[in-house]
């Protein structure tokens, strides 16, 4: 725990009301490097009626397009030869302004990062570009290209249709073809705030700069902190099946249901324990790879998440600044062959049968929360990382992560994990998103409830020959009634 | 060391007021060998608490010399998951769990690379349990037909990208007889014939899994000599192997070749244009040109992804690649285009650009800057434990040692105008060149 306190520096979180500095978090520090997260507390979930995209395109425009002095092109050659670049992140509560730079070249950079965030371009030529870019993202990059994300975006639209987060935060493309350089304009006038905005700041940086960046970003209008009470998502009834229809060679899934718990909540961490039990993202620790892929070579991982987390395929840490007020419990099943996907599909249902019937051992607990506590060191691993994560701890309310996990697991028992997998998990009134070929053939198969026995290409251990007896004939509760198959290009349209 | 002294000499390695760091790998270092061949290097590196272990084993894609073997490095990388008698996958999986350890692995044309990141506390554990498995692993057939179905699976999650065909398909086309010519994944007919090869799985792990094609990497919260005590307390005992590859040697390309793929659903064009490029090197300048010229003219930075890219939009994503590697792969620039009417038009402009490097002179204050951004774009990426080793493991596998980082860094501050000519008259030419397209249905 001494070590801990090393780990993270110097920590200072100022209010806005108090003076002329506007809400951060600051870890000035050791290192030649400085590290910036501009987090403006609103998101898609902003988006005005008709216009799903406008907070992500707004943020594009800022971090990708020009400023009123420098075209985007002029802004790119200033920043190559400092090999550094903004980047922006869109979630449903949050956009974020992200940049490294050397401290060499601080001054440099900032002179055009403040230009960027205070002073943007509104140009045409940006706009078409990155309307664009936004509608061959969601069109090509993730419908087109990538059944994976695919699979677990659909499953958030169908969980949120109806609800500020029923579209993905890229938008849909009509609201894209909608939005003009005035919706632009408003949206970021309404939002990009002084009272929506946290400032973290992390590396070698003198305390002057400080200084003007404060005086710089006070210059932002005052604003008033938006509200983040949000309607719950609707009920679920029975079991749910999205299938999107599409020329693909394999099956992809992902399962889940809205809970009612986030970082903070009492339950939070008893159910991060179960959730790393059962499904650690991109870990072969987790209950349903080892089933799922390691004994039975089903494919190639299978995981379990309780907060948001995309572009899971690409990485193996969560991106900090996706906190909301409300998440989802989420399987994902990695693309399966489409004569074993049935099978699949029951396995899947039947361990999480089992862990809501019969919740963790004693040692399964021990394990995930041993687990956790180490693993927490890792997530925080980068200065960028810290800082974001400190910032989430500010918006949930929380100390810092690495302290709240860490004395949260040690004073953590296997009856207050098992009790709230009984509250908050469950294996009905569950959405199924399915990304496949000759869907209502699979349709068909679920439907009739026939077995889907599995033969391998090696001998199998007796047990699992047995178990496979049982899962063969799981029964899944669909009805007709369950099923909606939506064909490849409706999707996001 | 009190934070106040790393900070400053943090400072003294990295900042200098006249310009970018001088020395490109600013970390002490210590590296030694081990009779057996073995090779450790130590990077003590004042980021609390956290360790990287990175094993770079000098093997990939690129050994598999055989017909019908191809993706057989990268179905290894898996079988190294599947236990030892000491550790069996259960008690390994166990151990990792107790450590709350973040482990992988990779596989690329020239390396398997295993890499884990904990707490200090359990770098002796970790150590041991590695040590086990390059030494003592052991698994049934059954096991090894199961795995190579889960290599199946990551085909079959791949095969949604159109880049990955484009790469795999353009290998193809451009090489005859190197390995280069298949992917790290490999052939999906191999892949499919996997699980028929356990004997020359294990022939495989005999081959290469050998302390001499080995390199150990250890960064962060550690001492020298105590890395030093624990790599000679658990691999010393490991024994030296005897196999020598010969890759087949690519004959020189005679006339331009060309592919295409008939993408089976939606999405927007691409094409990818390659010539036979150059082996990393320290020494010689040619690859570290290609490297500086791939920047002037087709990074985010160049005029030509201005005008296709900003000004016409005829073009979303564009980029070069030039990887390094052990023997002379491709030089590749890449293009998705929004219209496939535009494709031939976006072909002659990147060809039209090439031609410009061979007859005109570079600007020397875009040359300077291509040269700054490289300099600071390696310094931003040394931020944690983790990334330092990341960074050292493919220069392991091409030479070996820390200081090729240096030296090639150094010969990228002598690249000159009249070397970029030089090499763009030497590399591209029409007789080694390969350009592949792909296309599928309307994306509208």
């Amino acid at each position: 725990m001494k070590k801990l306190l090393f780990v993270i520096p110097l920590l200072l979180i100022t209010l806005a009301c108090g003076g002329p500095r506007v809400q951060s978090v600051e870890m000035p520090g050791p290192s030649p490097l400085v590290t910036f997260r501009i987090v403006f507390q609103a998101g898609a979930a902003s988006d005005p009626a008709g216009k799903p995209g406008l907070a992500a395109l707004t943020a594009s425009m800022l971090a990708q397009g020009g400023t009123k002095d420098l075209s985007y092109d002029e802004i790119v050659n200033r920043m190559f030869p400092l090999a550094t670049r903004v980047s922006s992140q869109v979630d449903k509560e949050m956009t974020t302004f992200t940049a490294v730079t050397h401290v060499d070249n601080l001054d440099e950079f900032y002179e055009i990062f403040r230009a960027m965030l205070l002073e943007p371009g509104w140009r045409e030529e940006d706009l078409r570009r990155l309307r664009d870019e936004q509608i061959n993202f969601l069109r090509v990059g993730l419908r087109g290209n990538n059944d994976e994300e695919l699979g677990k975006e659909v499953l958030y639209q169908a969980i949120y249709e109806g609800h500020p987060y029923g579209w993905h935060n890229a938008g849909t493309v009509p609201g894209l073809e909608s939005i003009t350089m005035e919706d632009l304009r408003s949206f970021y006038e309404a939002n990009y705030t002084q009272a929506n905005l946290i400032l973290g700041i992390a590396g070698g940086y003198p305390s002057e700069f400080l200084d003007r960046l404060n005086a710089d970003l006070a210059t932002l209008p005052e604003g008033t902190a938006a509200a983040a009470a949000r309607p719950s998502p609707k009920d679920i009834e029975g079991i749910r099946v999205r299938m999107i229809e599409k020329n693909t060679r394999s099956v992809a899934y992902s399962l889940g249901f809205p809970i009612g718990v986030k970082r903070g909540d009492p339950d939070f961490i008893p159910l991060l324990v179960a959730q790393s039990y059962f499904g650690q993202h991109r870990t072969s620790v987790g209950h349903l790879y080892q089933r799922i892929r390691h004994e039975r070579g089903l494919n190639y991982g299978d995981y379990a998440y309780i907060e948001y987390f995309p572009r899971g395929m690409f990485q193996f840490e969560p991106d900090p600044n996706l906190a909301r007020p409300q998440q989802i419990f989420q399987i994902w099943i990695r693309p399966v062959e489409p004569e074993t996907a049935h099978f699949t599909l029951r396995l899947t249902m039947y361990e999480l049968n089992r862990l809501v019937n019969e919740g963790l051992s004693q040692e399964d607990f021990e394990n995930a929360r041993g687990y956790l506590s180490k693993y927490v060191n890792l997530l925080t691993k980068t200065k960028n990382a810290e800082l974001g994560y400190a910032i989430d701890s500010q918006y949930y309310g929380i100390p810092d992560y690495n302290s709240y996990l860490k004395s949260g697991l040690a004073a953590l028992t296997l009856d207050e994990v098992n009790d709230a997998v009984k509250e908050h998990l469950r294996a009905d009134n569950l959405w199924i998103a399915v990304i496949a070929r000759d869907c209502e053939a699979l349709k068909a198969k679920f439907l009739s409830g026939d077995p889907s026995p599995m033969t391998y290409n090696s001998g199998k251990p007796a047990g699992i020959l047995e178990e496979d007896k049982t899962v063969e004939k799981w029964e899944i509760p669909f009805t007709g009634a369950s099923f909606e198959i939506i064909p490849e290009d409706r999707v996001f349209e | 060391m009190s934070r106040i002294l790393v900070f400053f000499l943090l400072c003294a390695v990295l900042v200098s007021a006249q310009g970018p760091p001088q020395k490109a790998f600013p970390w002490e270092y210590d590296m030694h060998d081990f009779p057996n061949g073995l090779r450790l290097v130590t990077v003590p590196a004042d980021f609390p608490n956290v360790v990287a272990l990175y094993i770079v084993v000098s093997t990939g894609s690129r050994n598999e010399i055989e017909p019908g073997k191809s993706g057989f490095a990268h179905l290894f990388e898996h079988m190294m998951f599947r236990g030892t008698k000491r550790f069996p996958p259960a008690k390994y999986d166990q151990v990792i769990k107790e450590m709350g350890a973040a482990r992988n692995a990779y596989t690329t044309d020239d390396r398997t690379v295993y890499h884990t990141t904990f707490s200090k506390e359990d770098l002796e554990k970790i150590m041991d349990v590695e040590a086990d498995r390059f030494q003592n692993l052991e698994y049934p057939e059954t096991v090894f037909r199961t795995e190579s179905l889960a290599v199946l699976g990551e085909y079959n999650k791949n095969s949604q990208s159109p880049t990955r065909q484009l790469f795999e398909v353009l290998r193809d086309t451009a090489f005859d007889k190197h390995t280069y010519k298949h992917t790290t994944m490999g052939f999906l007919r191999d892949i499919k014939d996997m699980p028929n090869q356990y004997q020359y799985s294990l022939e495989f792990f005999d081959r290469w899994y050998r302390p001499e094609y080995t390199t150990i990497i250890v960064a962060g919260d550690v001492t020298v000599d105590g890395v030093r005590a624990i790599v000679d307390k658990y691999w010393s005992g490991w024994e030296r192997g005897s196999y020598k590859v010969e890759v087949p040697a690519e004959p020189p390309q005679t006339g331009p070749r060309t592919g295409h793929i008939d993408w089976p659903s939606p999405t927007l064009p691409w094409i990818a244009i390659g010539f036979k490029g150059a082996a990393y090197s320290d020494t010689e300048k040619d690859q570290v040109t290609l490297d500086i010229l791939s920047f002037l003219g087709f990074d985010a930075s160049s005029d030509l992804y201005k005008k296709l890219v900003l000004e016409e939009q005829k073009v979303d994503i564009f980029g070069p690649s030039n990887p390094d590697r052990v023997d002379p792969q491709l030089f590749t620039i890449l293009a998705r285009v929004k219209n496939e009417a535009d494709v031939p038009y976006v072909r002659d402009q990147v060809l039209a650009k090439l031609e410009e490097f061979k007859e005109t002179p570079v600007d020397a204050q875009r040359l300077a800057g291509v040269k700054r951004h490289l300099r600071y774009s390696f310094a931003l990426n040394l931020d944690n434990s983790e990334a330092i080793a990341d960074i050292l493991a493919p220069y392991m596998s091409l030479r070996r040692t820390p200081e090729t980082i240096n030296k090639v860094y150094a010969l990228y501050d002598e690249v000159t105008a009249e070397d970029i000519q030089r090499v763009a008259r030497k590399y591209f030419q029409e007789d080694s060149r390969t350009i592949v397209t792909l296309a599928g249905g309307s994306s509208q």
